[in-house]
């Protein structure tokens, strides 16, 4: 069984997956709250591994898509050409797949440089915006925020998570006050200018 | 009522003239605001915007006090109604060469051009060009009935602040908030099961685990794909492992309890695996399970 080749047959990959994930090793424990103990972490020798130093990082709006290559203009001039994989993780308001890629959109890669100077993407996060705004108004399914001089529309995407005075995100938006500083993290969208919240902090 | 209008007119024209006029004569903040307009991009010149800006505010105060105190006077009414022109020429100039900058048409106001602005100029014009052709006085308008006076005048004083976007934040926002608290925060229960842990909070505790810091290094891609299955969340990444020669692709899967977050208090409990991508064998079984487990350090409070 091939794990790479099998897109169409999600539901088996993913089951066969599950099992390979409940049988692997079960690691108790967390970074961030203990005192970071790097030689108890890799108890085996540190893998440094060189393609990971290597990884080259392109940002710009997508001019065009020929097949899985994405011809990308950066925002400080330059061009760059990004070779999608079938293991190349995609993001655009959430984690999908290559084809919501649209040309007119905002990029940024991270990858690894081919001899051809082609960037083979390990990682792809499409229109990504972080904002820092004032929520200046709160409906059903939209915010009203002020980022700078500027009014936006965020629109609530259905999973969107909510942070609070730094606590762990969730999915419950009804602690949002008026009046709020709130970082967005959000995915920009190219033909109005709004943006699609998807997590937003708030008292940080 | 319409005499009441065109009577009433010259006041609601002169109070608007009045403020953004004295706004732009009198503000600190015109010159700070000045490079900012869509003015400064036309003259080039920050300091000639500053300079157009209080002249402005000059005409403007001018044709305020020719509308008070020289009510049957047409001239008043029609330089109202020429300014009037000029902003709406002007604000249509700002809007096609730069949409980004603010009008300043209060000197204040750091929005950008909107309807409200375009709004507010034809108030100016439609206003200027009633005004002109007048024969009575405010005076004898407000006298003849007070009570009417009164509400026409107040309404006209909402519709001036409604379309002044810089004032905003003492009505807009504080309207808002009283609407939340009256019909409840329309953000409730909107997310589908609120109790729900979402995906992005396993994410974040996953990145917060020892598991994560193991995997680390394999890891190649952002989150792929993530699924649940019978109260465990799977989030799937690729990654290489190996070095050289040996290097070679694999799935890394972490399974976490669905329900767990960075606030659960427990250490995270992260089942790890790497699947060799190609022909979908465990990879480092023995080094991922050499990993040992480490409790966090007890948090004061």
């Amino acid at each position: 069984m091939t794990v790479r080749h099998d897109r169409a047959d999600g539901m088996r990959r993913r089951r066969f997956l599950t099992t390979a994930a409940l049988g692997g090793a079960t690691i108790v424990g967390a970074t961030a709250l203990g005192g970071l103990d790097a030689e108890a972490a890799f108890a085996a020798e540190p893998s440094l591994d060189p393609a990971i130093a290597k990884s080259t990082f392109v940002e710009g709006r997508i001019t065009g898509i020929t097949g899985s290559v994405l011809e990308v203009a950066g925002s400080q001039g330059g061009h760059s050409r990004v070779q999608m994989t079938n293991v190349t993780s995609v993001w655009k308001v959430r984690a999908t797949t290559a084809e919501v890629i649209e040309v007119g959109d905002g990029l940024y890669a991270r990858g690894v440089k081919m001899p051809d100077g082609t960037v083979a993407a390990d990682a792809v996060w499409v229109n990504i915006v972080n904002l820092d705004t004032q929520i200046r108004g709160i409906a059903k399914n939209r915010l009203h925020l002020a980022h700078g001089q500027h009014e936006l529309v965020g629109h609530v995407a259905p999973d969107a998570s909510a942070s609070y005075a730094g606590r762990a995100l969730t999915s419950d938006l009804s602690r949002l006050r008026i009046g709020q500083s709130a970082q967005v993290l959000g995915a920009w969208r190219p033909s109005d200018n709004s943006v699609d919240v998807v997590r937003i902090s708030v008292g940080h | 009522m319409l005499s009441l209008t065109t009577g009433l007119a010259p006041l609601v024209l002169a109070g608007l003239l009045g403020w953004t006029g004295a706004v732009k004569v009198f503000s600190r903040g015109t010159a700070q605001q000045a490079p900012k307009t869509a003015l400064a991009r036309m003259l080039r010149s920050s300091e000639r915007a500053t300079t157009v800006l209080r002249a402005t505010g000059a005409g403007e105060l001018l044709i305020a006090a020719g509308l008070l105190v020289i009510p049957a006077n047409p001239v008043p009414g029609a330089a109202a109604a020429v300014l009037g022109a000029g902003f709406l020429v002007y604000l249509g100039y700002g809007r096609t060469m730069a949409p980004e900058s603010s009008c300043g048409c209060s000197a204040r106001e750091d929005t950008p051009i909107t309807w409200r602005a375009f709004a507010r100029a034809a108030v100016v014009l439609i206003g200027g060009a009633a005004v002109a052709p007048a024969q009575d006085t405010w005076w004898s308008a407000v006298s003849e009935r007070p009570a009417g006076a009164l509400v026409f005048l107040a309404g006209a004083a909402a519709v001036l602040v409604a379309l002044s976007a810089d004032l905003d934040r003492w009505w807009l926002l504080p309207l808002r908030r009283t609407r939340l608290r009256v019909f409840g925060h329309p953000l409730l229960g909107t997310a589908a099961g609120n109790h729900q842990v979402p995906v992005a909070a396993s994410v974040e505790l996953l990145e917060n685990s020892l598991a994560w810091q193991a995997a680390a290094p394999v890891v190649r891609s952002a989150l792929l794909d993530h699924w649940e299955d019978d109260g465990w969340r799977i989030l799937q990444y690729s990654g290489v492992y190996g070095d050289g020669e040996n290097a070679r692709p694999v799935a890394v899967v972490f399974a976490l309890d669905a329900t767990a977050g960075r606030d659960t208090g427990d250490d995270p409990v992260v089942r790890v695996s790497y699947v060799d991508a190609d022909s979908g064998g465990a990879v480092a079984v023995d080094e991922l399970g050499a990993v040992p487990s480490r409790k966090s350090l007890p948090m004061a409070g």
